[in-house]
């Protein structure tokens, strides 16, 4: 993602963890943690 | 088209079906349970004022079904024009209302039409006249430069064509424009079996 938006021309991306996103069963939270999903926070610029 | 542009065709429009059969369940059957944290208790989770959610209409509360707060990083001001890519019931774009104030003004894009009315019905519970377009992400509804702020919480992980709609969001903002987004990603490329099963793709 971080990538796609400096692809598409923004700016200032930055990004950071969303510290308390997790799913509720534990069967999806292992499954998730498996393939590295997590939910991220970005911000980002278009140039003036 | 080739074999393959077919089968992503033909993919995303059942996922777009499972997609809306999925968040019309939490808005109309709230108390369900899902794999995922929704409503109130998602919202608290995610650092969403207390005063915030006793003030917004209940229903846009509990059909919450983002995964995170863009509003933590968003700086909105007065007067600003606020594009919610995936507004759902409407809850952001409501909360960013209340920011950019009468002069500003907040627009919902949603691949659901029911939801764009849940949305505006909501945002009227709160007295304020909130745009809201059925459209895809893919192709946003929305004029070249006209928007400063885009939000979207937990809605550009289900699209399968994410650079056209960072490209899409490029787009339609001023320039000097900015994105608060929160979203889900994943470290690792996903199984075909994830890819190909709309279920599991939708959440």
């Amino acid at each position: 993602m971080f990538e796609l938006l400096e692809d598409a021309g923004f700016t200032q991306v930055k990004s950071a963890v969303v510290p308390d996103f997790r799913f509720r069963h534990e069967s999806t939270r292992n499954a998730a943690e498996g393939y590295g999903v997590k939910a991220v926070m970005m911000t980002a610029v278009k140039p003036e | 088209m080739s074999n393959h542009a077919d089968a992503q065709a033909s993919l995303e429009l059942v996922l777009k079906d499972e997609i809306i059969r999925m968040y019309n369940e939490v808005a109309e059957d709230p108390d369900a349970e899902f794999h995922f944290y929704h409503g109130r208790e998602a919202a608290e989770m995610f650092g969403y004022e207390p005063e915030w959610l006793d003030r917004a209409p209940p229903g846009s509360v509990s059909s919450f079904a983002g995964v995170g707060n863009p509003h933590e990083r968003a700086d909105l001001r007065e007067g600003e024009t606020v594009l919610d890519l995936g507004s759902g019931a409407g809850l952001d774009a409501i909360i960013a209302s209340w920011a950019v104030g009468p002069s500003g003004k907040v627009i919902g894009v949603d691949i659901n039409p029911a939801m764009c009315d849940r949305a505006q019905a909501h945002a009227a519970d709160e007295g304020m006249a909130m745009e809201c377009h059925e459209g895809r992400m893919e192709e946003i509804p929305v004029s070249d430069d006209s928007v400063d702020v885009i939000l979207s919480n937990g809605v550009i992980n289900l699209s399968f064509q994410k650079r056209r709609v960072t490209e899409e969001m490029y787009r339609v903002l001023k320039p000097g424009g900015r994105i608060s987004i929160t979203d889900i990603v994943s470290g690792r490329e996903l199984s075909q079996s994830i890819v190909n099963d709309p279920k599991l793709w939708a959440s």
